[in-house]
């Protein structure tokens, strides 16, 4: 905040005394669940709630972050604001993902991850890099990992946490995996059979986690 | 155009306002399909699009911060945008005006919650009449606020100035060009924060109070008109209505 400056200090922020009291607390509009609001509004004070989402601290005061409608929950004494607008799409557990695999490792595929599922036209923020762990690839159990996931497929995968920068991905059903594949010796497409991928090409006989769908539906 | 003689004759302006009354004012939010934001604005003459896009991988990678989005804004005026036809491109002006605009925006933005990234800002001037970078400004906070990028606050802009010796708000082309001094402000509203201020000529400390209180009021009715537009294009309206 380098180029700004604070001009009044008289409004609402004269409130406290040498002593860092509050001796006069400007009234504000109580706000209510269903209220409309807009980035910087007023939502109550951090004695009385926390900011849940859509909402953020500053000075001992919650205010909201982003055009919608306030939500106060008494129970949980949480203040959020439900966007009414559609953000940079934000990965969570449950979500679905579209990525290409990076790297295979002996316990781990990295994961780009291209696309959020619903949010198609808007590009995911970073971090976008997931991780399949060899015990999240299906449901039963996984000897090699390089069996499962070559560097350049394209997997259909479900978000099972997103935190601190690291997201973990699960490939462990029917409609989850790898969705198109090339060959490693050729780079042509892949083609099914079976439970088994064969390369019309050069007729190399390849094995993956294959989604129920594999190289038919939409992504 | 010859200097007219005065820019204010019995209280009144060219354009028939009163020294401290601003130009009809429309705000749009959400104008544009294919941005990730985006906002109209006109200003009496002025017509200014701002769309936003991001916060997406920066390119190329040797921007990129490792603790931090990076806001990037352009701001262009169309070849058609004023009289004189312009010369495409970005010239001194724009890359100024660009600068300020970023450095108005920057401290309502959660820009940390972004590291390695990019929120790009477009600013395209249509028509251009006095008052185009803080017309600019005010429709990048909507389109901000449109593209649902977490803020702190919105940020208002509007110019005032000094014409034949009077304090005035929201300068017209004319009166950019012979009266005595513009100076446009952004205010983050809530916190009353001055995020631009610059000035083109000079002004007495007693001047210099009184123009910068005017900008605060009129910010606020930049705001309120910010306000109304995000609310027009995203309140749950009633049955029936
Ligand atoms: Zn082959």
């Amino acid at each position: 905040m380098g180029q700004s400056r604070k001009i009044s200090s008289e409004s609402e922020d004269s409130n406290l005394n040498s002593v860092g009291l509050v001796v006069k607390v400007k009234p504000m509009a109580e706000i209510k669940t269903g209220d409309f609001v807009v980035p910087g509004d007023f939502l109550a004070t951090a004695e009385e709630f926390v900011p849940g989402e859509g909402a953020h601290e500053e000075d001992g005061k919650i205010y909201s972050s982003c055009t919608g409608v306030v939500l106060l929950d008494a129970r949980t004494k949480r203040v959020s604001v439900f966007p009414r607008v559609s953000g940079p799409p934000s990965l969570k557990g449950g979500g679905t993902v579209i990525g290409r695999v990076e790297e295979v490792r002996d316990q781990t595929a990295n994961v780009y991850i291209g696309v959020l599922k619903g949010h198609e036209n808007r590009e995911l923020p970073l971090p976008n890099l997931g991780t399949v762990h060899i015990s999240q690839v299906q449901k039963g159990y996984v000897k090699d990992l390089h069996h499962q996931f070559r560097s350049g497929d394209i997997i259909r995968a479900r978000v099972l946490s997103a935190q601190m920068g690291s997201i973990k991905l699960s490939t462990a059903d029917d409609e989850l995996g790898v969705v198109v594949a090339t060959c490693s010796r050729c780079r042509t497409l892949l083609e099914r059979e079976n439970s088994k991928l064969k390369c019309p090409n050069c007729g190399n006989v390849e094995f993956r986690k294959l989604a129920s769908d594999y190289r038919q539906g939409a992504l | 155009m010859e200097k007219p003689e005065k820019l204010i004759i019995d209280g009144k302006r060219l354009d028939g306002r009163a020294p401290e009354e601003m130009r009809p004012l429309k705000i749009e939010a959400g104008v544009l399909k294919r941005a990730d934001g985006s906002a109209y604005v006109e200003l009496g003459e002025n017509k200014v699009l701002a769309a936003v896009y991001g916060p997406r991988e920066m390119h190329p990678r040797h921007l990129q911060r490792p603790d931090t989005a990076v806001l990037r804004c352009r701001y262009n005026m169309a070849p058609f945008s004023v009289e004189e036809r312009k010369r495409p491109g970005p010239d001194r002006r724009s890359v100024e005006i660009s600068k300020v605009t970023r450095q108005a925006l920057e401290p309502v933005l959660f820009l940390e919650l972004y590291p390695r990234s990019v929120i790009d800002i477009f600013i395209e001037v249509l028509q251009a009449d006095a008052g185009t970078r803080t017309a600019g400004i005010t429709a990048a906070a909507v389109a901000l606020a449109d593209a649902g990028i977490p803020m702190r606050d919105l940020v208002s802009s509007v110019a005032v100035g000094k014409i034949d010796d009077m304090i005035v708000l929201d300068l017209t082309k004319e009166e950019d060009q012979w009266g005595t001094t513009d100076m446009p402000v952004a205010i983050v509203p809530r916190k009353k924060l001055v995020s631009l201020l610059q000035m083109d000529g000079n002004l007495t400390e007693e001047e210099f109070k009184r123009a910068l209180d005017l900008a605060f009021r009129g910010c606020e009715q930049i705001y309120q008109a910010q306000r109304q537009a995000l609310k027009e294009k995203y309140a749950i309206k009633p049955e029936g209505e």
